[in-house]
């Protein structure tokens, strides 16, 4: 029995390693909204920007999540239970800005003040994606509309259950006990908790994510996610918003020169228009040079950065030589 | 009566519906072994309504929306469970209601009545037209509302014609 309920959290772990593909297609779409949010829709109508999917994003994602098996086998706090997220259907993220839902589908002044109470109606049949259900209101002044995003999430989760969803979201999701549980150093069940519960693109979602990630990139956290599947979202998160630095710097401190690199990369596929993206390319650097590019270029810690290059290759030489 | 005898008269009602019902297999010999258990009534249609579940439960209704034929108990055996409706309403002020549409469709076009409040929900939920009772409802219950609102006010006026 002990070896049966080993096997299962180890299951589980590796599941959730093998999901950190799956995972980042999920967290791929906030991010794009995010892009969108933005000011840089331009970017977006680019096609040659690469996005969150694309297998070299990815690649370079993984790799510098690292894989640190300490971390990933370690046994499972069991009242927190991170599901095998299955990547959601593509439908449900078709649209790239989530915009509220106004629609009246009728004005009926016959029959104000029918009720007291809105009359919800959902439709049922079970074949269809849950994006394309209807579910309607009525109002009391007897206006017919069609139900907001929020309606729409709980109402699903009433006819058609998913589990460790709750009909209300956990009271972890406000602000103040978001930063309590923030001091507590437990960015990742919040994470894993938010993946549960909130739909990809719902403003929630977003808005938890943008939180957590805030929060690691002040205090330096970056440690608490290394090795984990929120790694990937983090990154991207950084650098669609351009505040690598604490990131890179991070990295040079543990000494992971290769993902400091690739990250740099990265960041040069993400925003091809920046100085230092322009400058490697004409220099067509690689390695430290690339590091050096970006440090003069576009980071506010210019100084730190090269100070941990420098550090870094003389350890290098002197562990050659 | 003897055992023997209740048999054989059972017997014979199932070769009859093998014969009388042809429309339970239309187009293949196959035999479907749910209308045999189906019970079928004489002059009996399929309606859809509402039946009353939990029904342990003192003052707290909850409707499910049924096709059912029309001559069995309002709660007992239905064909299909259709949706819900539960009259009251909850945190968030909304009642709430589910519809099959793919089924209700199915069921209405193989000739089910739906009932007068099976018809008012549909109604409110704009599957079908609006009811008319509704609208003599709401219009009422507005002349209702006025009623007590002007009461209220005339009964305020003396109170302080009084005081």
């Amino acid at each position: 029995m002990a070896a049966l309920g080993t096997a299962r959290c180890l299951f589980r772990t590796y599941s959730r390693v093998k999901n950190v593909q799956k995972s980042k297609q999920i967290l791929v779409r906030c991010s794009v909204r995010t892009l969108c949010s933005g000011t840089q829709d331009n970017a977006l109508l680019d096609k040659t920007i690469p996005q969150f999917t694309d297998p070299a994003v990815q690649d370079i994602l993984t790799r510098i999540t690292g894989l640190d098996l300490q971390k990933v086998f370690r046994p499972i706090k069991q009242e927190l239970k991170p599901p095998t997220y299955k990547l959601m259907t593509d439908e449900q993220l078709a649209q790239a800005v989530e915009k509220p839902i106004n629609d009246v589908l009728s004005e009926d002044k016959i029959l104000d003040g029918m009720d007291t109470a809105k009359y919800v109606f959902t439709d049922i049949t079970y074949n269809i994606p849950h994006r394309e259900r209807f579910i309607v209101v009525r109002e009391p002044n007897g206006t017919l509309r069609k139900a907001k995003w929020e309606e729409r999430d709980r109402l699903i989760q009433v006819y058609f259950p998913k589990d460790g969803r709750k009909l209300s979201a956990p009271l972890i999701f406000k602000e103040e006990n978001l930063k309590m549980v923030f001091s507590q150093d437990r960015h990742e069940d919040v994470l894993d908790l938010c993946l549960v519960q909130f739909e990809p693109d719902s403003s929630d979602y977003i808005r938890v994510h943008a939180a957590t990630y805030e929060d690691l990139d002040k205090h330096d956290k970056y440690e608490l996610l290394r090795s984990t599947r929120h790694f990937g979202g983090m990154a991207w998160y950084l650098l669609s918003a351009r505040r690598v630095d604490g990131l890179i710097v991070d990295m040079l401190k543990k000494e992971l020169f290769h993902d400091a690199v690739s990250l740099v990369s990265l960041f040069h596929m993400v925003h091809p228009h920046s100085d230092s993206a322009q400058e490697a390319a004409s220099q067509q650097a690689t390695g430290a040079d690339l590091l050096k590019i970006y440090a003069q270029k576009e980071s506010q810690r210019a100084g730190y950065i090269e100070l941990a290059l420098q550090a870094y290759q003389q350890m290098a030489k002197s562990s050659a030589a | 009566m003897t055992p023997e005898f209740r048999l054989k008269r059972r017997r014979h009602k199932i070769l009859l519906y093998f014969v009388q019902h042809p429309q339970d297999n239309p187009a293949n010999i196959m035999v479907h072994l749910s209308s045999l258990l189906l019970k079928k009534y004489h002059g009996g249609y399929v309606v859809i309504r509402l039946a009353l579940a939990g029904h342990k439960q003192a003052n707290r209704p909850f409707y499910r929306i049924v096709a059912a034929y029309n001559k069995r108990a309002r709660d007992g055996k239905y064909i299909e469970q259709l949706g819900s409706y539960d009259p009251l309403p909850n945190i968030y002020n909304e009642k709430l209601v589910s519809f099959n549409f793919d089924r209700i469709k199915y069921w209405i076009g193989c000739g089910a009545h739906p009932t007068k409040p099976v018809a008012k929900l549909l109604g409110l939920a704009g599957f079908f037209p609006l009811h008319p009772m509704m609208i003599t409802e709401a219009e009422r219950r507005r002349a209702q509302t006025e009623l007590t609102a002007t009461g209220a006010e005339d009964g305020l006026q003396e109170g302080q014609n009084v005081a």
